[in-house]
C-alpha cells in the first residue's frame, strides 16, 4: 500500500513539475502577446517568431561565451542578456512597420504582424541556417534535484523561477510605476489618456519593445532545455494562442493562469491518456469560447 | 474607434463599391497581360525524346523550411557535390549537369513545383522528395508525366501498396520501416532480459509504422514482451518533459524512439537531465540523422543508435566516403548525415544508367531506356554498394551500433557497428510486411 | 454597366482560350487560381462587404477538400457534382455553429476565434490518422464530370481539358451567384452592417444575423473551392487547414483589393503567378512576400484594383 502511494506521489510530482515547466515556457511566450494586446489592441502573430529569435540568439551568445572561455556555471548571464538585447528588434519592427498602420482597421494590423512572421522566418533562416541549434550540455550544468521520487533538472526550476519573477516584475511594473499606470490607462481608454497628455507614439514604441523583449527573453531562457528549430515560431503561436484564449486577451493574470492550465492539463493528458494531448487543449479552448468567450480574465469583447 | 480625420478615405468604408467600368477594363488588361505572358512562354510538352545537346537539366526538390529542412539541405549539398565532381570530369557523356532546384513544401505546392520542373524547365529527371505526404502525392504525378523520378526518402507501406503499386517512372527509396526492423533484430542481441518496452515516435505514418514494425519484429524474438506505453507527439514539439515523466512512470526496461530530427537531440538532452537511461535501455532507430548534435555530455554510452544508410565514421569507409566527409565538414562545419548518400546514389545511378543505356554508340538514350537501365543497376555509392531493385525500390546497407564516447569528437559515435543489408531487413518485392515478418525463421 | 459586362465576357473568353494558347504548365496554374477565386469570392463577402476578417477560413477549404477525398477514396463516389454539393452542404453545416459563436465578436476577436477553429480542425485531421490519413492525407481520386468517367485520359490532358472548363464553369456560376447576392437587398444590408452597425440595428437590420449569413455563405464558397483544389494534386493533407494557409488567402484578397468585386479574383491570379515565379528564382521567397504584404498594407490597402482605379496616389497614413 505504501509503495503504491509512493508511486502515486512520484507520478503526481512528476506531472506537476513537468506541467509547471511547460507552463513557464508558455507564459513567457504569452506575456509579450498580452502586453501588446492590452495596450495596443494588436494581436501580434509574430510573438512566436520573436521567441524563436531569442532562442537562436541565445544559442549563439552561449556558444560565443563558452568559446571565449567563460565559466560554464555562469552561462545563464550572457544568455539572459542576449535574450533581452534581442528585444531591440521590437523597436525596428514597431518604428519601421507597425506604426504605419495604427490608424488602420485592426485587421490590417493583424495582417502586418503576419507579414512580420513571414519575414522573420526567412531572416532567421538566412542567419542561422536550417539545422537545429542547441547549447549542448549546459542544460545539465546545474545538476538535478529529487523530490518524492521524481527527478527534475535544476535548470527547469530556474526557468520556472525566472518566469515567476518576470510575472511579478510585470505586475509590479503595471501597478507600481508611472509607466505602468500609463499602460493601464491607455489600455482602458486611449482617448482619455491622450487627452491627458500621454504621448501615444512613445508609449506604443515602449510597449511593443517590452512585449518583444519578453518573447526574446523567454526564448533565450528556455533554449538550453531544448533546441532551436526551423519554423518553431509558427508552431508556438498556436499554443500561445490557446493560452490567451483561455486566460483572456490582454490580461497578464490570464496569461499566467491560462499557461498553468494548458501546461498542467497537457501534462496530465500525456500521463493518463496520451492520445488526447493537444486535442484536449483545443477542446478546452472551444469550451471556453462557448461558455465564457472573453476567457477567464478577459475584458469586453464586442 | 478610429483615429482618422474625415478627409482620409477609409479603406473599409468606401463611399461606393468600385464596380465601375474602369475597374473591369483594368481587370481585363491584367488578365490579358497574364495570358499573353503565358502564351509567349509556350513550350512543347515533355518530349519522349530527350534533347541530346546542351546541358543535362536535372531537377532537384529540396525541403527548405520546417523540421525536415536539415535533411533537405543535406540532400541538396550532396547533389551539388556530385554535380561538381561530374562536371569536372566532363559531365555525363560530355554534357555538363545543370541543377534546377525547387522547394519541397506541402503536397499541393510540391506537386506544382514538380510539374514546373518537368513541363516548364524540361528537366530530364527529378531527384528528391523526402516527406511522406509529399512523396505519396508525387507518385501518381510522376507516373503521369513520364519522366524518371528518383526519390531520396519518404516511402511508407501505404505509399508502396496503394498509390504506386507498379511504378514505371518512379523510383522509391528504401522502405522506411527498415531501420525499425533492424533495430528490432539487434535489440535482443545487445540487450538481454527485456520484458517491457515503451515507444515514442512522431505522430505521422513514419512514427507509427516504425513502432508497429519494431513491435512485430521484437515479438518474434521475445514472444512474451509487453509494450507498456506508446507516445506520439506531433512533429515539431520542443518539450518532452511530460513525455519523459510518463516513460519513467511506465518503468519499462527499454525505450524505443524513432525521432530523426532536432527532437531527437531534445529528448536525449531532457532524458539525460532526469537520468532516464541510467535505469532504462534506449533504442534510437534514426537519431543518427542528427548525429553531431548528440553531444557526449548528455548522450550516454550503451544506447543502440541507428544511422540509416550512411555512417560518416565507418572505419571501413571507402576513399570516396572519406573524401566526401572531409570536404563536407570543411565546407559546412558539420558531418554529413545519411540523406547525403540517398542523394548521391540517386544522382550517380542516373548518370551510370545513362551511360549504360547509351551503349557503345554513346547515343543519348530516351527516358524509357534510362528507366530500363536503372532497374537492377548496382554501383559503389558513398557508403558501399547500392542498387535499384526490379520493382524500383532501393537496396543498400543500414548502419546501427552501440553508442560510445571513445572517439575524438565531442559527440557520440558507435562501436561495435552492425551492417545489415536490405536483403535481410526489407520485405521482398510483392510481399506484405507483417506476413513476411511473421514468416521468419527465428 | 453594359461596358462592364463586355469586359467580364472578354476576360472569361481569355481564360477559356488559355488551354489553347498557353503552355501546359501555366494552364495547370490556372486550376488553383480558379479554385482560390471561388474561395476568395466567398471570403470577400465576409471581408469586403461585411467588414470581418477571418483567419480561419482554411478550415472550410480543408473541409471541402477532405469531403471530396473521402467520397472518392472511401465512398467510391466519383461524381464531381455530388462532391461539390456535399462539400457545400458540409461547409454550411460546420459553419453554422462556428459562425454562431464567432459573429458575436468583431475585428480582432473575430479573427482570433476563427483562427482557433481553424487550428482545431487541423489538429483533428492530423491526430486521427487512421481516419484521415494524418500527415499523409487522403488521396483525391479523379472525379467524373457530368457522369463521364475520364479515367482513361492521361491526367495532364484531363486537367487542362475537361477539368479546366468544368472549374471555369463552377467559377462562373459562383461569381454569378455572388454578384446577385452582393447586389441584392441582403448585400446592401451587409454594407450597412459593415459601415455602421448601430444605424443598422436602428433600421431593423439584425447585425449578428446578417454577419451569420455572410459567414455561412463564405464558408460554402470556401468548401467548394477547397473541393476543386483537390484533384490537380490528387491528394489532400492537413496543411490545407493550417493557419498560415488562412493568412495567405487573406493576403490574396488584400493584394487584389477587397473593395472591388473582382479584386480578390485578381489577387488570386497575381499571387499564384508571382509566387510561382519568385519561388523559382530565390530561396528566401517568404521574406519577399512578407515585405510585399507589409508594403500593400501600408501603401496600397485597397490592393491592385484600388491602385488602378485611383487617379492620384494614395495619401500617406498618419503615424
Amino acid at each position: 500500500m505504501d509503495q503504491r502511494l509512493e508511486g502515486l506521489a512520484t507520478t503526481a510530482v512528476s506531472v506537476l513539475l513537468s506541467g509547471v515547466f511547460h507552463a513557464a515556457v508558455l507564459f513567457l511566450v504569452a506575456a509579450g502577446l498580452q502586453v501588446v494586446f492590452g495596450v495596443q489592441k494588436i494581436f501580434n502573430l509574430a510573438c512566436g517568431s520573436f521567441y524563436a529569435l531569442g532562442a537562436y540568439v541565445g544559442v549563439s551568445a552561449v556558444g560565443w561565451y563558452v568559446g571565449a572561455g567563460g565559466p560554464p556555471a555562469l552561462f545563464i548571464v550572457p544568455l539572459a542578456l542576449a535574450g533581452l538585447a534581442a528585444g531591440a528588434v521590437g523597436v525596428v519592427v514597431e518604428r519601421g512597420l507597425l506604426r504605419f498602420v495604427y490608424d488602420r482597421d485592426e485587421s490590417f494590423q493583424l495582417l502586418m504582424t503576419f507579414a512580420v512572421v513571414l519575414m522573420m522566418e526567412d531572416a532567421i533562416r538566412m542567419t542561422w541556417g536550417t539545422a537545429p541549434r542547441s547549447t549542448a550540455g549546459l542544460y545539465l550544468a546545474y545538476g538535478q534535484v529529487r523530490f518524492l521520487g521524481a527527478t527534475t533538472p535544476v535548470y527547469n526550476l530556474v526557468v520556472i523561477a525566472a518566469s515567476l519573477a518576470i510575472a511579478l516584475a510585470i505586475g509590479w511594473l503595471l501597478t507600481r510605476t508611472a509607466f505602468g499606470r500609463i499602460i493601464r490607462a491607455t489600455a482602458d481608454n486611449r482617448e482619455m489618456a491622450e487627452a491627458l497628455g500621454v504621448d501615444m507614439r512613445r508609449v506604443y514604441a515602449k510597449v511593443f519593445t517590452l512585449g518583444t523583449a519578453l518573447g526574446t527573453l523567454g526564448g533565450a531562457l528556455v533554449i538550453p532545455s531544448t533546441a532551436a528549430m526551423s519554423e518553431m515560431g509558427i508552431e508556438l503561436i498556436v499554443e500561445a494562442f490557446a493560452v490567451v484564449v483561455i486566460g483572456g486577451l490582454g490580461s497578464m493574470r490570464g496569461a499566467f493562469v491560462g499557461a498553468l492550465a494548458v501546461g498542467i492539463l497537457r501534462s496530465i493528458a500525456i500521463s493518463v491518456y496520451p492520445e488526447l494531448e493537444m486535442l484536449l487543449i483545443y477542446l478546452i479552448v472551444i469550451v471556453v469560447l462557448v461558455v465564457r468567450p472573453r476567457g477567464l480574465f478577459g475584458g469586453a469583447a464586442a | 474607434m478610429t483615429r482618422r480625420s474625415p478627409a482620409t478615405p477609409d479603406p473599409l468604408r468606401p463611399r461606393e463599391l468600385r464596380d465601375n467600368n474602369t475597374s473591369r477594363r483594368q481587370f481585363l488588361k491584367l488578365l490579358s497581360a497574364g495570358t499573353g505572358a503565358a502564351a509567349a512562354t509556350r513550350l512543347a510538352g515533355p518530349s519522349a525524346y530527350a534533347q541530346a545537346t546542351g546541358p543535362v537539366k536535372v531537377g532537384v526538390l529540396t525541403i527548405r523550411a520546417g523540421v525536415a529542412a536539415p535533411v533537405g539541405a543535406a540532400g541538396l549539398r550532396a547533389t551539388e557535390w556530385w554535380t561538381e565532381r561530374v562536371n569536372k570530369a566532363g559531365g555525363i557523356l560530355g554534357r555538363p549537369v545543370q541543377l534546377v532546384v525547387e522547394e519541397e513544401s506541402n503536397p499541393k505546392d510540391t506537386v506544382e513545383r514538380y510539374r514546373k520542373l518537368v513541363l516548364q524547365d524540361q528537366v530530364e529527371v527529378v531527384l528528391g522528395g523526402i516527406s511522406t505526404g509529399v512523396t505519396l502525392a508525387l507518385g501518381p504525378v510522376a507516373e503521369d508525366l513520364a519522366t524518371p523520378w528518383l526519390s531520396w526518402d519518404g516511402t511508407t507501406q501505404k505509399g508502396v501498396e496503394e498509390t504506386m503499386p507498379n511504378p514505371r517512372w518512379a523510383f522509391k527509396s528504401v522502405d522506411n520501416e527498415v531501420e525499425a526492423i533492424v533495430a528490432g533484430i539487434l535489440t535482443p542481441k545487445y540487450f538481454k532480459g527485456i520484458k517491457t518496452v515503451a515507444g515514442i515516435g512522431n505522430d505521422y505514418s513514419y512514427g507509427h509504422d516504425c513502432w508497429e514494425s519494431y513491435q512485430a519484429v521484437l515479438k518474434r524474438y521475445i514472444p512474451d514482451v509487453k509494450f507498456v506505453l506508446e507516445l506520439f507527439p506531433k512533429l515539431g514539439v520542443t518539450d518532452f518533459t511530460s513525455h519523459i515523466g510518463a516513460i519513467q512512470q511506465s518503468k519499462a526496461d527499454l525505450l524505443m524512439c524513432s525521432f530523426w530530427s532536432g527532437d531527437a537531440t531534445i529528448i536525449m538532452k531532457q532524458a539525460a537531465a532526469v537520468g532516464l537511461f541510467k535505469t532504462m535501455k534506449g533504442v534510437f532507430t534514426t537519431a543518427g540523422g542528427v548525429h553531431d548534435s548528440l553531444k557526449k555530455e548528455f548522450t550516454p554510452e550503451g544506447l543502440l543508435l541507428g544511422y540509416n544508410t550512411m555512417y560518416f565514421d565507418d572505419p571501413k569507409a571507402s576513399p570516396l566516403l572519406k573524401q566526401f566527409v572531409r570536404e563536407y565538414k570543411a565546407k559546412y562545419n558539420e558531418y554529413p548525415p545519411y540523406e547525403c548518400d540517398h542523394a548521391f546514389f540517386n544522382a550517380e545511378s542516373y548518370k551510370v544508367a545513362i551511360e549504360k543505356a547509351a551503349g557503345p554508340g554513346k547515343k543519348w538514350p530516351e527516358k524509357a531506356q534510362v528507366v530500363k537501365a536503372l532497374e537492377g543497376l548496382e554501383l559503389e555509392s558513398l557508403s558501399g554498394k547500392r542498387s535499384w531493385r526490379e520493382d524500383h525500390v532501393q537496396m543498400c546497407n543500414f548502419y546501427q551500433g552501440i553508442t560510445t564516447h571513445k572517439n575524438a569528437y565531442d559527440f557520440v559515435t558507435i562501436s561495435p557497428i552492425e551492417v545489415v543489408s536490405t536483403k535481410q531487413a526489407m520485405k521482398p518485392a510483392g510481399s506484405k510486411l507483417f506476413e513476411w515478418i511473421n514468416g521468419w525463421k527465428v | 454597366m453594359k461596358g462592364g459586362f463586355i469586359v467580364v465576357a472578354l476576360a472569361t473568353a481569355a481564360i477559356a482560350a488559355a488551354p489553347l494558347v498557353a503552355s501546359t504548365y501555366h494552364v495547370l496554374l490556372m486550376l488553383p487560381f480558379m479554385a482560390y477565386a471561388v474561395v476568395l469570392l466567398g471570403l470577400n463577402l465576409l471581408f469586403g462587404y461585411t467588414g470581418l476578417v477571418s483567419f480561419g477560413h482554411a478550415l472550410f477549404i480543408g473541409l471541402g477538400a477532405y469531403t471530396g477525398a473521402f467520397l472518392t477514396t472511401h465512398g467510391k463516389i466519383r461524381s464531381l457534382e455530388v462532391i461539390l454539393v456535399s462539400a457545400a452542404a458540409l461547409g454550411a453545416l460546420v459553419a453554422v455553429p462556428v459562425a454562431a459563436l464567432c459573429v458575436r465578436y468583431v475585428k480582432i476577436y473575430f479573427g482570433m476565434l476563427t483562427l482557433a477553429f481553424g487550428m482545431v480542425f487541423y489538429t483533428f485531421v492530423l491526430k486521427f490518422y487512421r481516419l484521415t490519413g494524418g500527415d499523409e492525407g487522403t488521396p483525391f481520386l479523379r472525379p467524373s464530370l457530368l457522369g463521364l468517367s475520364l479515367d482513361a485520359m492521361p491526367k495532364i490532358d484531363y486537367l487542362v481539358g475537361p477539368y479546366y472548363y468544368y472549374s471555369l464553369a463552377v467559377l462562373g456560376l459562383a461569381a454569378l451567384c455572388m454578384w446577385r447576392i452582393v447586389h441584392s437587398p441582403f448585400g446592401l444590408c451587409l454594407r450597412v452592417v459593415r459601415d455602421n452597425p448601430i444605424k443598422a440595428e436602428t433600421l431593423g437590420i439584425g447585425v449578428t444575423r446578417h454577419r451569420f449569413y455572410a459567414f455561412v455563405i463564405s464558408a460554402v464558397y470556401a468548401a467548394v473551392g477547397g473541393a476543386l483544389l483537390g484533384p490537380p494534386t490528387g491528394n489532400v493533407d492537413p496543411t490545407l487547414a493550417y493557419w498560415t494557409h488562412s493568412g495567405n488567402i487573406v493576403f490574396m484578397t488584400l493584394l487584389g483589393g477587397f473593395t472591388s468585386f473582382f479584386g480578390p479574383v485578381v489577387g488570386a491570379f497575381v499571387f499564384i503567378y508571382l509566387q510561382n515565379w519568385v519561388m523559382s528564382v530565390v530561396p528566401y521567397w517568404r521574406l519577399i512576400f512578407g515585405a510585399m504584404l507589409a508594403v500593400i498594407v501600408i501603401f496600397a490597402p485597397e490592393g491592385l484594383m484600388g491602385l488602378v482605379t485611383r487617379r492620384r496616389p494614395a495619401p500617406a497614413a498618419r503615424a
